[in-house]
């Protein structure tokens, strides 16, 4: 049931922001453009709450697609409070999920030879192997098999419609190498996650039936981060949404073309506000930022945007620490001076060290661990990865067992759910159920005021038991 | 959407049993046939209201025949289709396509040896149930598709005025309930005063008043003060917001209660509160499709009033709305659509079901057959057996002629089908798809002898037509130049093991040349008392003229067919046969019931 007081407060608080209004309360299609700090993830989460109470009725929901599971888990808990729980009724999940878990699981069969009878993800080494026996049968040469594959696979993402032209018009042998690795990879039962949401595209394409099943479970789709999706993802959404009367509501920031080396795709969020029937909502005020910062990143982008500061929002602050030498000096430098510094006037958890590569923060992770500083560590290198479901795991039941147990925070019944999931695939009888649940609190309980810490988990059989 | 398909293995009085649904279904068939166990093995799949406790089966629910000892799986599949149009019932259903067919999704119930049981089936405690969808295992059909997507249950034994009558399980509280939410608080408390006024001029009648301090008085002293619970006589709770609880039914312009209607009046009440309380739930976005299953919903209702109801029930076209009905009632199967109608039977041990779902007829057809069907009060569909003929002659006279050869028609319920002409086609698929037993007795209308004769056609058209409900092979081209090429004898002696048998003269002369029939039957008709012109032809046939068959049918059709059975049954002498095609007929079917 989902939580109207709520959702009223939420409303009467965008009120101070007219943009943000508009875009909750818009019930055509909707792009909202919106920088750091501008409240997007507010504004997303209030649509949907407000689109599930007043538009979308039981057992129709909607689905929102997001840039990876930690967004996901993010929107999860943030709809939580407005009573709208993660039930089978909504889709959160990224693109590769959604492809997977609301096209191609229910409806591939359907499709004779589609795809093999069983397939499963291939791992790593499946998908190196396949790629190896393409390059042999396409193009027999001395050459790296991989170093070749790195150019089909931009191709393979970028080209989504291969009964256009340019597929075999542009580089035809790396349309027969993509066409053979993925042969490869069916003859074994296998798909790749590239494939997801290409084969969901084909079959949505295809088959206006499939289209009308996912209108008639999601009438709205929801996406957020829509310049970091990708090829796929847009071309799912033009099918959508705009072939397949869903309607689209689309959160995203064009200007993140700086950050151009993580893939992202401004071009593809323009050409969805160049449509006449999209509503366009820029959201201009940023809630994270002083004025000096925003003004300085305004300058960092080169490009004028109407930007602004919360009004009474303190100014912040800009310094420039000028370091002579190499990264490591300059990782130095922060761990030993920088830090410090802030320390004396901030706590620990509101300051943040951002670099641009994991392997920069090896760098920056061996001047803390020499330091003794304390620190989270949250890039592809970290020991916890944001995105891993067991990892989120391990944290909640840790919450729990210090604690958390007292006030069901979390609560033990979306512990035992996630175990459930990562050990059975959300495939298991009652028995199992029980079963896992019976030892996963028998072993949470005998933690509490144990005065344990989660660094001796890994390696205790109590985990790998999970 | 509509039911599509049911598939049960292994349950109760069923092996294995593949039902093509038309929608809604009207289960016919003999008592102790399976007619509830098929109602209880949808409810394994659907009803929200059944427990696990109840999913749970016992080792008695195997079909008889099983060997436990090769654990053998009690099944339930119930396929559904077209529920594409309804969004709702699409986001419900689409998870649980079929992979053979996308636009019919499968909810399906298995009670089967858990697999770390080892060694053969013991107890049920061996055995675990699993619901799920789509004919995969791996996906388990959440419960609000159950709760959205609803059984209701009508049974047998039901107490109409029970339910109408305790507040609790009443299908009229939730409609009340809403009702009064929407009446403000002011005219609530209106009420409330206007009635403790009534109350209070009850309370001064001096013998009310008398009574209730006696009652009062009688509480007290059992009780004591300490537990005084301050009983007052009073036509309605004061609390206005209980007030509307005291609000029940009442027929005959609000003079009599429900409890003083007849159990017919109080059953339709049921039914029509239980439709109205489903049009309420999908209102209120609770449910999304509602399954009523009602056993015998004829029970205490005269026919006429069984013809209405359940013209409305079956007709009303509600694509959210089904009903599963069984009975016993022909009134009521003559108003059912007859794709509606499965028949179930028992024979060798197990129940078969014959559905009507798929009959290859036209809409024509279709129609011509439930018109004939509702002409005659639906026999055929209550029979065992059917012998199909031309005309009202041969209806007339066929039971006679059986009783003559010691096979009483109506005992053995064999019913005397009469397709008022020679479209058989229709009428045999009919037969065919009940699984009845049946002979065509027809005519091999040699014409003018140049052409060929109508009955060879006209035979091979029956075989194909009984062939496409069967499943067998059509006839080859080839097999039916062979038949074109075939006299009389051959042709009729190869066609009497498939039951067609033909009459090389008409049925009319061939009545008249049997010289013991024609005295019984002159002997009946002088008991008429016809007008002057058919006395004096009956006389003439006596001393001997030349009978013209035609004008003597017309004669024993007028006198109408049970009552010529009856006479002719006395007349005849016993072990007088009639015609030996028509012999054949009669004891082809009465061999086969």
């Amino acid at each position: 049931m989902s939580n109207h007081l709520a959702l009223s407060r939420a409303l009467a608080d965008l009120t101070g922001n007219p943009e943000q209004s508009e875009a909750v309360r818009e019930r055509g299609h909707c792009v909202v453009l919106a920088g750091p700090g501008s409240g997007k993830t507010k504004t997303l989460t209030t649509a949907m709450a407000r689109v599930l109470t007043e538009e979308v009725f039981d057992p129709r929901g909607v689905a929102c697609i997001t840039y990876n599971n930690e967004c996901a888990i993010e929107l999860e808990t943030r709809l939580a409070a407005f009573g709208i729980d993660g039930s089978d009724r909504n889709f959160i999940g990224t693109v590769h999920s959604f492809a997977l878990t609301q096209v191609i699981m229910p409806y591939a069969r359907c499709l004779a030879g589609l795809l093999p009878d069983e397939v499963r993800v291939a791992t790593r080494d499946e998908t190196r192997a396949a790629v190896e026996v393409a390059y042999a049968a396409v193009f027999d040469d001395q050459f790296d098999p991989h170093a070749r594959w790195q150019f089909a696979e931009e191709k393979r993402r970028r080209e989504v419609d291969r009964s256009l032209a340019h597929w075999r018009g542009r580089n035809p042998e790396l349309a027969d190498y993509i066409e053979s690795y993925e042969a490869e990879l069916r003859r074994r039962g296998l798909i790749d996650f590239d494939d997801m949401p290409l084969i969901a595209y084909r079959m949505i394409r295809d088959h206006a039936w499939i289209r009308s099943a996912i209108r008639a479970r999601f009438p709205i789709l929801f996406v957020d981060e829509y310049q970091d999706l990708g090829h796929a993802l847009h071309e799912l959404v033009l099918l959508l949404c705009f072939a397949g009367g869903i309607r689209l509501f689309a959160v995203g920031d064009a200007d993140q073309s700086i950050y151009g080396f993580t893939g992202a795709n401004p071009e593809l969020l323009q050409s969805l506000i160049a449509r006449p029937d999209v509503r366009e909502v820029r959201l201009r005020f940023n809630y994270r930022s002083g004025a000096k910062i925003i003004r300085a990143s305004l300058g960092a982008l080169g490009e004028e945007r109407d930007y602004r500061g919360v009004d009474a929002a303190p100014e912040g602050d800009l310094f420039f620490w000028k370091v002579k030498g190499d990264l490591d000096a300059q990782a130095s430098a922060i761990a030993n001076q920088t830090l410090p510094k802030l320390l004396e006037r901030h706590p620990a958890e509101e300051i943040a060290i951002l670099y641009r590569a994991a392997w920069l923060g090896d760098k920056l992770a061996g001047a803390l661990d020499q330091t003794g500083t304390a620190y989270m560590r949250t890039d592809g290198n970290a020991l916890v990865k944001r995105s891993s479901r067991l990892a989120r795991l391990v944290e909640g039941c840790a919450a729990w067992v210090a604690g958390g147990w007292r006030d069901a925070d979390p609560p033990f019944a979306r512990l035992a759910m996630q175990a459930l999931a990562i050990v059975y695939g959300g495939r298991c009888s009652d028995a199992e159920n029980q079963a896992l649940s019976g030892q996963l609190i028998a072993f949470l309980r005998s933690g509490i005021d144990g005065g344990e810490t989660t660094h001796a988990w890994p390696g205790s059989g109590a985990c790998a038991g999970i | 959407m509509r039911l599509a398909k049911l598939s049960i293995r292994n349950f109760r009085n069923f092996e294995a049993v593949d039902i093509p649904l038309g929608g809604n279904v009207v289960l016919l068939g003999e008592n102790r046939v399976g007619k509830s166990n098929l109602l209880f093995a949808i409810r394994l799949v659907l009803d929200p209201t059944l427990s696990d406790a109840a999913r749970q089966l016992k080792l008695s629910d195997y079909w008889d025949g099983c060997d436990l000892a090769a654990s053998p799986q009690i099944e339930v599949h119930l396929d559904l289709a077209d529920f594409d149009g309804d969004d709702a019932q699409a986001t419900l259903l689409t998870d649980f396509r079929t992979a053979a067919d996308a636009t019919v999704a499968r909810l399906s119930y298995i009670f089967r040896k858990k697999a770390e049981v080892a060694g053969p089936l013991q107890s049920a405690a061996d055995c675990e149930f699993i619901v799920f969808g789509g004919g995969d295992e791996a996906r388990s059909v959440p419960s609000r598709v159950r709760r959205r997507i609803a059984l209701d249950m009508l049974d047998a034994l039901r107490d109409a005025e029970g339910q109408l009558g305790s507040w609790r399980n009443s299908p009229l509280r939730p409609l009340l309930e809403d009702a009064i939410a929407g009446v403000d608080r002011a005219s609530l408390d209106a009420v409330a005063a206007d009635l403790d006024r009534a109350t209070q001029a009850l309370e001064a009648f001096p013998t009310v008043k008398a009574l209730e301090d006696g009652l009062r008085s009688g509480i007290l002293d059992l009780a004591g003060t300490a537990h005084d619970v301050d009983a007052r006589l009073r036509f309605a709770p004061a609390d206005p917001l209980r007030l509307f609880r005291s609000i029940a039914m009442f027929i005959d312009n609000g003079r009599r209660g429900i409890a003083e209607a007849s159990l017919g009046s109080a059953n339709v009440a049921l039914i029509a509160l239980k439709l109205a309380e489903f049009a309420w739930r999908r209102a209120k976005n609770e449910r999304n499709f509602s399954l009523l299953c009602i056993e015998e919903p004829e029970a205490h209702l005269h026919p006429q009033l069984q013809r209405g109801v359940f013209d409305k029930l079956f007709n009303g076209g509600d694509p959210a709305q089904a009903l599963i009905v069984t009975s016993h009632s022909p009134t009521l199967a003559a108003v059912a659509p007859l794709r509606a109608i499965v028949h179930l039977k028992f024979s060798g041990g197990k129940a078969l079901a014959y559905s009507l779902a798929n009959l290859p007829v036209t809409d024509d057809e279709l129609e011509d057959i439930e018109r004939y069907l509702t002409a005659t009060r639906s026999e055929l569909l209550f029979s065992r057996g059917v012998i199909f003929v031309e005309g009202d002659a041969e209806e007339a006279l066929m039971p006679a002629f059986a009783d003559a050869m010691g096979h009483s028609l109506d005992r053995l319920g064999i019913t005397v089908c009469n397709v008022a002409g020679v479209n058989f086609t229709p009428y045999v698929k009919l037969a065919a798809s009940l699984g009845l037993p049946f002979a065509v007795v027809t005519d091999w209308d040699p014409l003018d002898g140049t052409k060929p004769p109508l009955g060879k056609a006209r035979t091979l058209d029956i075989w194909d037509a009984i062939a496409s409900v069967t499943g067998q092979a059509a006839l080859t081209p080839e097999a039916r130049t062979q038949w074109a090429a075939a006299d009389f004898a051959a042709f009729s002696k190869g066609w009497e093991n498939a039951g067609i048998f033909l009459n090389d003269q008409t049925f009319e002369v061939s009545v008249a040349n049997t010289p013991a029939l024609l005295g019984a039957l002159l002997d009946i008709l002088s008991e008429q008392g016809f007008g002057s012109v058919c006395t004096a032809r009956i006389a003439a046939w006596r001393a001997g003229a030349p009978v013209d068959a035609g004008q003597l049918l017309a004669m024993i059709a007028d006198i109408g067919k049970g009552r010529l059975g009856a006479k002719l049954a006395k007349k005849l002498p016993f072990g007088q046969h009639p015609p030996a095609y028509i012999a054949a007929a009669i004891e082809f079917v009465a061999a086969r019931v």
